[in-house]
């Protein structure tokens, strides 16, 4: 056998090997699902299907049908595991409890339906959650006909959202507790000492101008938060589905959440990262200063300047400390996704240019 | 003649993203087949400079340092500035000039922290060439499918 074949003849089993590995957890996944739906009977699973979905779990998509009263019923779901490395560690019982906590509030979020920690059913910890189909959430869809027309509207709701988010009582959600306290002056501390943590213990390469960062951000500390707030912590454009009207339909991947000042997600989500449309619209959607005031407006809550400049230089800390960490899985073979390196060698440096210029050090 | 590298990663680029990956499914597998064109471009792109920018970078560090030298007051990293700035690529293969660089960008940290507690207008100036020196750094590493 020639080296050609050799490689057809691995990339066949690989395929044979995947079909049996997904055959395998849809019969597993019902076996964990049939004592769950109470007067159940004929519980199946089928179509497991991965998708993109968070940089921290493995998310995938699949049908669940079962008879229950003599009606034969079948849900949409989506599978939430955790991988073996990823580009963030991130506590699942977290992301379950905020799911939970907003569902059937303002902000449009997925009903989460059961969290299992122990890895013993499907290998590693997971929760499921309902599935929203029929809606886009990617960049390069929102930047296209029909929904290009729409992102004015996209951005008035993001923001909106987020100050939703900022103005929720993070004690009445029920989410004290589930996420550690922090004092209103100790969240950029905590905030900072983590992601210089992750830097420490992942980055590759040395890091000058995040280390730049770290110290200017010790130098020139932020005023204590306004509020304790739940905060999102990815909220940007590509973690929400919209649909062809222009409406927001829910938001997703809420495993970084934690308390902390609201301004954490308003600067991230201003970010020049995420300005993949590159015409200088905060999130590809909407002029900064417009999203600023939507923001403003909806959470009630004020965006002094200096006080989100501060938050925005802390966003690009905390953006290389992801991109640093993919970089990490991906070299090591914890985790050979592709997007880990692709993300560790592009978003790395546009991270390292969105610093200066907030800096105003871009030449 | 025979096609160069860069070329040849440019075509496999586009017969990944125009031929192969739309005949891909799931939708997950198409997009990671969609992703590992865009990284074959990113290939190209620093094929084609990994030596030439390292090759810059470290020359552009070692004058920093030497120019800094005078400035710094710690007698120890001042020394090792001197024989950084006074060191030389042994080796144009990229791994030997990368490990160069990774020395004198951590290197360069040092610096960049210690001229910060400094007070003199000196140690201004030093500190307004590193800023632009990490602002050229990025704009060596800078790739054409990043946002910014």
């Amino acid at each position: 056998m020639c080296r050609w074949e050799r490689a057809a003849w691995h990339g066949r089993g690989a395929a044979c090997q995947n079909a049996r590995a997904v055959s395998d957890l849809e019969r597993r996944l019902a076996a964990y699902l049939a004592p769950r739906l109470p007067g159940a009977r004929a519980v199946e699973v089928s179509g497991l299907e991965r998708i993109h979905g968070g940089a921290s779990r493995e998310t995938s998509r699949f049908v669940l049908r079962y008879e229950q009263d003599g009606l034969c019923l079948e849900r949409r779901l989506i599978l939430r595991r955790d991988p073996p490395g990823s580009l963030i560690e991130t506590d699942r019982r977290v992301e379950f409890a905020a799911y939970r906590a907003f569902h059937g509030t303002s902000v449009p979020v997925p009903e989460a339906l059961w969290l299992e920690e122990d890895p013993a059913p499907l290998d590693f910890p997971f929760f499921i959650m309902q599935e929203l189909s029929g809606f886009e959430s990617t960049v390069p869809k929102l930047l296209s006909p029909p929904y290009l027309q729409h992102r004015a509207k996209l951005g008035q709701r993001k923001w909106t959202i987020l100050g939703e988010i900022a103005k929720a009582d993070p004690a009445q959600l029920g989410l004290v507790g589930v996420m550690p306290p922090v004092a209103l002056d100790s969240c950029w501390q905590r905030e900072l000492a983590h992601w210089e943590g992750v830097l420490d213990e992942d980055e590759l390469e040395p890091q000058p101008i995040a280390r730049a960062l770290i110290r200017w951000l010790r130098r020139h500390p932020p005023p204590p938060a306004q509020k304790l707030a739940v905060v999102h912590a990815d909220y940007r454009t590509g973690n929400f589905l919209f649909d062809e009207q222009g409406e927001i339909r829910a938001i997703l991947d809420w495993e970084m959440a934690h308390l902390g000042d609201p301004l954490e997600d308003l600067a991230w989500g201003l970010g020049a990262v995420w300005q993949w449309s590159r015409d200088g619209l905060a999130g590809s959607l909407l002029p900064k200063a417009d999203a600023i005031r939507i923001w403003e407006q909806s959470s009630g809550l004020a965006a002094e300047p200096s006080a989100l400049l501060w938050w925005e230089l802390f966003s690009c800390v905390k953006g290389q400390g992801i991109w640093v960490s993919g970089g990490r899985e991906f070299q090591t073979g914890a985790n050979q996704d592709p997007v880990l390196c692709m993300s560790s060698w592009m978003m790395g440096n546009s991270q390292d240019r969105a610093a200066l210029a907030l800096l105003g050090r871009l030449a | 003649m025979k096609p160069e590298a860069t070329h040849a990663l440019e075509r496999l680029m586009q017969a990944l993203l125009g031929e192969i990956a739309p005949a891909v499914q799931p939708p997950y597998r198409q997009a990671s087949v969609s992703i590992q064109a865009m990284m074959l471009l990113a290939i190209r792109e620093e094929f084609d400079r990994a030596a030439a920018r390292r090759v810059e970078e470290n020359r552009a560090l070692r004058m920093l340092f030497g120019d800094a030298v005078k400035t710094v007051t710690d007698a120890q990293l001042r020394e090792r500035l001197a024989t950084a700035a006074a060191s030389d690529d042994a080796s144009l293969r990229v791994p030997e000039l990368e490990a160069g660089n990774r020395t004198l960008r951590a290197l360069l940290i040092e610096l960049h922290t210690h001229v910060e507690g400094l007070e003199s207008a000196e140690a201004r100036r030093i500190e307004a060439a590193i800023w632009c020196e990490l602002s050229a750094s990025t704009e060596r590493r800078k790739l054409s499918l990043g946002p910014c």
